[in-house]
């Protein structure tokens, strides 16, 4: 379980998070929604290590991730996948893929586990030996994910993985998303700007606005909340 | 015809110290994506203490392998200390830091070892090879040049192509925050690759101070030309390194012998001033493309 706290970060004078506390639990999905500049992103990059936090805590299953270094998180088995897919251009499919496995599976295991995620994802296999440069951005998006996956995650942080794809593609990511959650008991926190396609495969929301938690709920309470959806979410 | 073969032999020794210098170049540029200016001083300094050691009494081997293992420890040492706190400045920064580095190394050399020339000897034979009747322009320390380079070469690429180490430093290089969301060590690598770079740097030394006036300052030139074959050569490629630097190498000779040892240096600001006009992403390079 992911515990986050009364964290609080701040961007010299602006407070990008303040005294954000929930609590993420494993084989669910808990979304995370909000306009621009809610601090959806800063959540994410904080609680993988990227930024810096000022007051508060973060941790994961008992081990405070506040304070560690994103390598170290990334150890732990919070696997972030940033927005802007993420991918390495200049690396090939598979050196992407390859990358995932080295820090939480064995060397004898690895290809194995990197196969699956061909299994998984038949599109990266057939572009394996291909410069992810060359990958569209549903593919780039599938490369990312699988990516996370090698690494045999306990935890997933997901930024914006609809950002830029067509609606019939975030359908089948949303898809792949809750199976995986189900099938290996991954926790998950889905941030999205795509409120609607989010809260419909969500197990519990959260809704920022200007850093705060202003709303908190299981997922079809909030789609009926009209106040809510006009002023935060944009649906 | 003689000469035209003495001066294509001397062109590919000189062509490999260059590529030597430029490999240093690429291995920082790759690691952290920029130009270390103190390369050619770094190698200088650990030269001058296999120098020391030499005068000391140590065998000429023992010294040899101890300056490329302090050149990998100065190189380390030089990331942890001056690069790492620069980290996420401006990229001029650390440019201009590594320009006051070579300016600090060659006057702390200069003061320990005083700025006049001295002599450093050579692992092998100086003197040209004899093939049939003819003595060619190509002694056995040339051999031992090219051999010595190439190897370097070859383990370099090797390192980048095979290894799960050279997979992990090129991520490193190319996206040092996803890099580190997948679990990469970031900062170690980027020490890794200054500690290569700088034994690299070390080996270009030791090559060079046999065959020039070695003082403090005996790199300076050689900076010139290992840059203008990184720079040839792609400045991210290993072997765009080796190619650039017998490119220039072989350019410098010719002039040398052709038209005057003066313009050297001329010349390779001219071959550098072409490709950054003609093809500025080099030999090796690819032009960058954005998507808009």
């Amino acid at each position: 379980m992911l515990q986050v706290d009364k964290l609080s970060v701040r961007y010299g004078p602006v407070r990008a998070l303040d005294e954000v506390s929930f609590e993420a639990r494993d084989a669910r999905i808990t979304t995370v929604l909000g306009a621009n500049g809610a601090g959806k992103t800063t959540l994410l990059r904080t609680l993988s290590g990227l930024v810096r936090h000022q007051a508060g805590t973060a941790s994961f299953d008992g081990s405070l991730l506040t304070g560690r270094q994103p390598e170290a998180i990334a150890r732990m088995g919070v696997a972030h996948v940033p927005e802007g897919r993420g991918v390495i251009a200049e690396l090939t499919v598979d050196e992407n893929l390859r990358l995932g496995t080295f820090c939480r599976v064995r060397r004898a295991e690895r290809r194995g586990a990197i196969e699956e995620i061909y299994e998984r994802f038949p599109g990266l296999g057939d572009r394996r030996h291909r410069s992810a440069s060359s990958l569209s951005g549903g593919e780039r998006q599938m490369l990312v994910i699988g990516r996370a996956l090698v690494s045999r995650p306990r935890f997933l942080l997901l930024d914006e993985p609809s950002l830029g794809l067509a609606p019939m593609i975030t359908a089948q990511m949303m898809a792949t998303l809750r199976d995986l959650t189900a099938e290996k008991g991954l926790g998950a926190i889905l941030v999205e700007q795509n409120a609607r396609s989010a809260l419909s495969v969500a197990d519990w929301a959260i809704v920022l606005n200007l850093g705060r938690v202003v709303a908190a709920d299981e997922p079809a309470r909030l789609a009926v909340d009209s106040d809510l959806r006009r002023h935060y979410l944009g649906f | 015809m003689g000469l035209f073969v003495n001066v294509l032999l001397s062109g590919v020794a000189q062509g490999m110290v260059f590529a030597a210098v430029a490999l240093g170049l690429v291995l920082v540029s790759r690691a952290t994506g920029i130009v270390n200016f103190a390369q050619g001083a770094m190698g200088m300094f650990t030269t001058f203490i296999a120098f020391s050691l030499l005068t000391a009494g140590l065998g000429y081997w023992p010294a040899f392998v101890s300056a490329l293992a302090i050149g990998f420890v100065l190189g380390a040492v030089v990331e942890r200390t001056l690069m790492r706190p620069l980290r996420g400045k401006p990229a001029l920064n650390p440019v201009i830091v590594t320009i006051g580095l070579l300016v600090v190394l060659e006057g702390v050399a200069g003061s320990i070892w005083g700025g006049a020339s001295q002599g450093f000897p050579a692992a092998f034979s100086q003197r040209g090879l004899v093939v049939g009747t003819t003595r060619v322009a190509f002694s056995q320390f040339d051999v031992f040049i090219v051999g010595a380079v190439a190897v370097l070469v070859v383990a370099i690429v090797a390192l980048f192509r095979w290894t799960d180490l050279g997979l992990r430093m090129r991520a490193a290089a190319f996206s040092p925050e996803v890099s580190q969301l997948l679990g990469v060590r970031v900062g170690r690598l980027f020490t890794l690759g200054w500690a290569l770079a700088c034994a690299a740097g070390s080996l270009a030394g030791l090559l060079v101070a046999p065959l020039s006036s070695f003082s403090p300052y005996y790199m300076d030139l050689n900076l010139v030309y290992g840059f203008t074959a990184a720079v040839l050569g792609g400045l991210l490629s290993p072997a765009g390194a080796l190619v650039g630097g017998l490119v220039t190498g072989l350019a410098i000779a010719f002039v040398g012998a052709y038209v005057g040892s003066d313009l050297q240096p001329i010349a390779a600001l001219v071959l550098l001033l072409l490709v950054l006009m003609l093809r500025p992403q080099g030999l090796f390079g690819t032009a960058e493309v954005r998507r808009v």
